[in-house]
């Protein structure tokens, strides 16, 4: 391996602006990280670079452990988006600086800066000065600088965003010539997906500092994990969906009917369907549709861009906008992005206001298992206060997905049966302090889950923005659910993810930690592997509920996960419950139950 | 078109008035002043002017008022460098009351300052009383006359650098020290050559601010004849006693060799920038 980060953290002010960050970059790679800005790509690719410093974790460059390597003697180059030339010296100076440094004879020196400048295409150029060179023409000259040295991994910090679209084009070419001739390893930061797409072998895609997913980029695009990889990269409609026995629905009919491997799963649930623009055909009737009918809608707005057609069509015929979760687009929101080739536009031209029947042709189901959320009161107004917690309503937003509201007369209620029966979908929210008058969160919790809930979040009327989340389950049967929801959590929070071990204190505690540390090492390769999900992990002695209470109080900016396999269970962390002001997602999974999370 | 070159839009009305006004007001207040003097000393005796300018006491005062002047801008040059990079490069707390304090020399009475550094360097003083202990005597000393002409100037220094320092992009240095460059390489090859330009407008500026200075010098001078006596105090000597012409000569005498100074600075800037691209590496 070229590049190995191995956990790596950076904090800025207390909150971590890349979180346990773990990579292996092969050798002669092309690795493209894409993110938005403020995503941490930046800073991981200077803490490669060693400009700045990591809090936790490890860097090795080919095998040497460099994390507390000055960045001149790590041997990688550099580029910036800015250039970042020496406005005082020659280009022949600038490209010979590294050189230099190292004290090269003077003939050696000409040397490599003519094989430099022959490959970045700027032969004859020597003397000129920075500000002598076009925009593209320094950025040449700033790589072949980078490279003068002969580094071992090639860094580049969003190289052509100060370049105009078509010398953005020709440097995009030049570049992937370069490396692919020296073979050298190279990290290349972007915000551009089009650019990512053109030149990664490899992509990874951060968001709030944490690395989401990485895969050859036809693999991403086509089968992404998360809703934001789905949406950042290319368009995509999300919609929600049922995952039945019979395939995933939108209205009564199935779309698609092989779900996937959650598809066998007795109970039906809620799933995050991608449906990209393109994969979307339209026609004048269901049997004009060479693809699966969806649903019937108008078209909205046309608009025209070269090569392809871009539409919205709103949806109608038994797919409302509850179906639809591009929360971005506003609250009304009850269309669908779709595009057309020449083609397409041909066979069937289309005009604004004309009904048309839609299909699918491919879809693509998130294996999230939080898909949206559902407020839960005693009354309207209980349901519709907790369904605009602001906490509740930030994570919506940043997961792009609904918060419904439910009203259930006789929550908390141990005598009543209560409950319309209807799924729950997503996880089911209720308030700290409104569950106080039915009998507590616990009891209501307890209910919900016995209704069908499989989460049961517990939120207090206000809290910080976590940092850190705590995950610990009660048994193993737990595990696997509890990793996987903490894990789709924690892709819309930037926060830390902390597991809890807790052994029983009973006095022979050293004899008992090599035990406890090698359970944490399992959960954390396991959240690693099946996941995505880095996590920290803690050990602790005595009783659960209370270790994990003390553990809450601690500071005000955490969240619980707790994975329980037995309702009767909750009984024992009325603690928790008591901790003030933190917020708790209980995940439920029964034993032996099929499991609708992947 | 050949005539749109002419007139080049600006908020200003056009170049004719405005020339027109820059030359009055620079001949106004400077040129015609500086005439006056030039021709109240030519209407000397060549003798009498000689004996004048080349007095012993003229002689000395001519190397303290220069030579501390030059010192004095010089220490300006490493503190101001200091204060200029800690403030453009740093966030801390009391940034911006630092940042403020700067200003002081600017707005103070010079007299006020005098004052207050005698008060605190005389033997007796705050910090006066300790380096007297050790012997040294700022106060009615050359030092002293030094310590004042570094304060009235520090400002001009550090505001002359402020913009200078944030122009070099951190970038810069990251990119060298990826490079391989140590610290001192990166100080050497990419911030000095940076800044130079703007550290020599500053030691122009503090050192003809410090020639030009009179109030805050006397009170910490002492003002002993060849000793610790300044060149404008001499004229204002000369004017006591009503010798308008030993003034104007002394005066003309300061204006000479300060265009001198200067040229020769603002010459070596040019050289220097010249020098520094050809063979900077």
């Amino acid at each position: 391996m070229s590049i190995t980060l191995d956990q790596v953290t950076k904090r800025y002010q207390g909150s971590p602006v890349v979180n346990d960050v773990s990579l292996d970059i092969g050798d002669g790679e092309f690795f493209v990280l894409l993110g938005p800005s403020g995503s941490g790509k930046s800073t991981l690719l200077r803490a490669v670079a060693g400009l700045t410093g990591v809090d936790h974790g490890r860097i090795a460059l080919h095998g040497r452990d460099v994390t507390h390597l000055a960045a001149r003697r790590r041997g990688v180059g550099l580029v910036f988006q800015n250039y970042a030339l020496f406005r005082h010296m020659s280009v022949a100076d600038n490209i010979e600086f590294a050189l230099r440094v190292r004290r090269m004879r003077a003939g050696a020196r000409r040397a490599r800066r003519k094989e430099l400048l022959r490959l970045v295409a700027l032969e004859g150029m020597d003397d000129r000065l920075p500000a002598q060179l076009s925009g593209g023409q320094q950025q040449r000259v700033a790589v072949a600088r980078a490279l003068a040295h002969k580094p071992e991994v090639l860094l580049l910090d969003e190289p052509f965003g100060a370049l105009d679209a078509k010398i953005r084009e020709e440097l995009r070419r030049t570049i992937r010539q370069v490396q692919r001739e020296l073979g050298i390893t190279t990290v290349l930061v972007t915000h551009d997906q089009e650019e990512a797409f053109a030149l990664a072998d490899r992509i990874g895609v951060m968001n709030y500092g944490r690395l989401l997913e990485m895969g050859r980029p036809d693999d991403l695009y086509a089968r992404p994990a998360t809703r934001f990889v789905a949406t950042f990269l290319g368009a995509a409609n999300l919609l929600l969906a049922r995952q039945t026995h019979r395939g995933i629905c939108f209205g009564s009919d199935p779309v698609l009917t092989r779900g996937g491997d959650g598809a066998q799963s007795a109970r039906e649930h809620e799933v995050v369907a991608v449906l990209r623009p393109e994969e979307i055909e339209l026609g004048a009737s269901r049997d004009s549709l060479r693809s699966v009918y969806m649903a019937h809608g108008s078209v909205e707005e046309i608009l025209f861009s070269g090569a392809l057609e871009r539409m919205r069509v709103r949806l109608g015929d038994g797919i409302t906008d509850a179906h639809v979760m591009r929360a971005d687009n506003g609250a009304d929101s009850a269309y669908l992005e779709v595009t057309r080739t020449q083609h397409e536009q041909r066979v069937f031209p289309l005009s604004p206001g004309q009904e048309v029947a839609i299909g699918v042709r491919r879809l693509h189901v998130l294996p999230t298992p939080l898909s949206s959320f559902t407020a839960c009161g005693a009354d309207a107004a209980d349901a519709q206060a907790i369904g605009r917690q602001p906490f509740l309503t930030e994570l919506a937003a940043r997961m792009k997905t609904r918060v419904a509201t439910r009203i259930e007369p006789a929550l908390g209620n141990l005598d009543g049966d209560g409950g319309d029966g209807a799924e729950f979908g997503g996880a089911a929210v209720i308030s700290a302090a409104r569950a106080a008058a039915h009998g507590g969160a616990a009891q209501c919790a307890a209910w919900l889950m016995r209704r069908g809930a499989e989460e049961v979040f517990v939120l207090p009327e206000e809290i910080p923005a976590p940092r850190r989340v705590l995950i610990h389950w009660v048994d193993e049967t737990a595990r696997r659910a509890t990793l996987a929801v903490s894990a789709s959590l924690l892709r819309h929070l930037s926060a830390e993810a902390v597991y809890i071990g807790i052994l029983p204190d009973d006095g022979a505690v050293d004899a008992q930690r090599p035990l406890g540390v090698r359970a944490l090492l399992d959960a954390r390769s396991e959240a690693q592997a099946m996941h995505g999900l880095e996590m920290r992990t803690e050990l602790r002695f005595g009783d659960v509920a209370a270790e994990l209470a003390r553990r809450l109080g601690e500071s005000p900016d955490q969240l619980l996960i707790l994975g329980i396999s037995d309702i009767d269970e909750l009984t024992r962390f009325a603690p928790l419950f008591a901790v003030p002001g933190r917020a708790l997602l209980i995940v439920y999974q029964p034993a032996g139950a099929a499991s609708r999370r992947p | 078109m050949p005539q749109t070159s002419f007139r080049q839009p600006s908020v200003l009305p056009g170049f004719g008035l405005t020339f027109g006004f820059t030359t009055f007001f620079l001949s106004a207040i400077v040129l015609i002043p500086l005439a006056a003097l030039v021709l109240m000393a030519a209407s000397m005796q060549w003798s009498e002017f000689l004996r004048v300018v080349l007095s012993a006491r003229a002689l000395g005062s001519y190397r303290l008022s220069f030579g501390a002047s030059l010192l004095a801008a010089s220490i300006n040059l490493v503190f101001g460098f200091i204060i200029a990079w800690t403030l453009v490069r740093y966030e801390f707390p009391g940034r911006k009351v630092i940042d403020a304090l700067i200003d002081m020399p600017f707005a103070l009475p010079t007299a006020v300052s005098g004052i207050a550094l005698t008060t605190v360097f005389a033997q007796n003083g705050l910090l006066g009383h300790y380096l007297s202990l050790l012997g040294i005597q700022v106060a009615y000393t050359w030092i002293g006359v030094t310590i004042a002409l570094t304060l009235i100037g520090m400002p001009f220094m550090v505001r002359t650098l402020q913009p200078a320092i944030s122009e070099v992009q951190r970038e810069l240095e990251d990119a060298a020290e990826t490079l391989g460059a140590g610290r001192l390489y990166v100080f050497r090859r990419i911030i000095l050559p940076t800044v130079l330009p703007a550290m020599l407008t500053g030691f122009t500026l503090a050192f003809a601010r410090a020639v030009g200075e009179y109030g805050s010098v006397i009170f910490i001078a002492g003002n002993l004849p060849m000793k610790t006596e300044i060149t404008p105090l001499l004229i204002v000597i000369h004017l006591q006693e009503f010798d308008y012409h030993g003034a104007a000569a002394l005066g003309f005498v300061m204006l000479v060799i300060s265009f001198a100074v200067l040229l020769t600075i603002n010459v070596l800037h040019g050289w220097g920038r010249r020098h520094l691209v050809a063979t900077a590496h």
